[in-house]
């Protein structure tokens, strides 16, 4: 039951100083209140949207996840420790947010573990498109991000994402930057603030999720119907010597070059 | 080294980062980096470690969270460097 309490402080932090951001960002510029009214009302709304996007996925589109069992367990045993968590993975469709999160959790499990649905971070011209996007990923703990922002309000928001980190929830990210146009990993694509936020984030703990259904020859908007997917993990800990952007760079590239390892393995066990 | 200096150099150094040629020719310290010379937002980094390479300085990630002008990357270089 402990686990589908608040995060530890999500709530709370919401009304005192910020604590390990950077500087000259703080309260100010953004809302950790905010943050903290949106993840309870998702969490209100998610016995209804989490259930409903799942029937979607398995009968909607009938797709299926193969051994979901245990990357779920894995995922599980991991939020039981309160180190922070980011998940980091390779990306093909709009709709891999989803469906990673299904494979790392059941609908129950998510409803009753809340903090266990990772963050997302869609791109805000996508969400500002239309209202409904924009109450879908309000609901669906999103943190909105301009693809080609100034890094000021790149940073806000990396911010924003590393106090949830802090506070116990997870946040997912593709640190390709966007889906990978040649349907393979693409190790020169690097969004640093993936790197960032593994740098920024004490004791930041990786999981690495390798996803691809067997129709998925290159990228798409959606999965085709009927596409049964295999999900694989890995626990990284991404340290760097480097200092500054360098360590950025270098701790980005280590996710991206484990993830293109995972895709290595992934095919060399296709029949 | 002189502001001038400075500038040809953080010039030269986005010439290969820049997609709109025709800015390149007008670029002035008022310039923005990404939205007036074309420079993709993913490459920024790329951009201002190739400052620390070619002046010899580091840059924190606040730092270069405020360079948004050729003008921010020449007053922060020359800030370094003094």
């Amino acid at each position: 039951m402990a686990d589908a309490a608040p995060g530890p402080g999500l709530a709370a932090e919401a009304m005192v100083a910020p604590r390990g951001g950077s500087p000259g960002l703080g309260e100010g510029a953004w809302s950790r209140r905010a943050l903290a009214v949106q993840l309870a009302v998702g969490r209100l709304a998610a016995p209804a949207w989490v259930p409903l996007a799942v029937l979607l996925m398995r009968f909607g589109f009938r797709w299926r996840i193969r051994d979901a069992a245990s990357s779920r367990a894995r995922y599980t045993g991991l939020l039981a420790d309160r180190k922070p968590l980011l998940v980091v993975a390779n990306h093909l469709t709009m709709v891999d947010s989803a469906l990673i999160a299904w494979g790392l959790g059941s609908a129950l499990g998510h409803v009753w573990r809340y903090r266990g649905l990772p963050w997302n971070v869609p791109e805000q011209s996508r969400v500002e498109s239309s209202w409904l996007w924009r109450l879908l990923a309000y609901l669906m703990k999103c943190v909105p991000v301009p693809r080609s922002g100034e890094r000021l309000v790149v940073a806000q928001v990396l911010e924003r994402l590393g106090h949830l980190m802090r506070s116990g929830e997870v946040v997912l990210m593709f640190p390709e930057g966007g889906r990978s146009r040649s349907g393979q990993i693409d190790a020169e694509s690097l969004a640093h603030g993936v790197g960032r936020l593994i740098k920024e984030v004490r004791d930041c703990r990786v999981l690495c999720v390798y996803l691809r259904g067997d129709a998925q020859s290159t990228w798409s908007n959606l999965p085709a119907a009927g596409d049964t997917f295999t999900i694989a993990t890995r626990l990284v800990e991404p340290r760097s010597s480097l200092r500054g952007l360098r360590a950025s760079r270098d701790l980005a590239a280590q996710v991206v070059g484990h993830l293109a390892d995972m895709e290595r393995a992934y095919w060399a066990g296709r029949p | 080294m002189t502001e001038e200096k400075i500038f040809e150099k953080v010039v030269d150094i986005l010439k290969p980062y820049s997609k709109d040629a025709g800015a390149l020719a007008k670029v002035s310290l008022e310039t923005n980096i990404l939205s007036g010379l074309k420079v993709n937002s993913a490459r920024l980094v790329d951009v201002v470690l190739a400052f620390e390479d070619a002046f010899g300085i580091e840059v924190a990630d606040d730092d270069a969270d405020k360079v948004e002008t050729v003008g921010d990357a020449v007053r922060l270089i020359q800030g370094k460097l003094a």
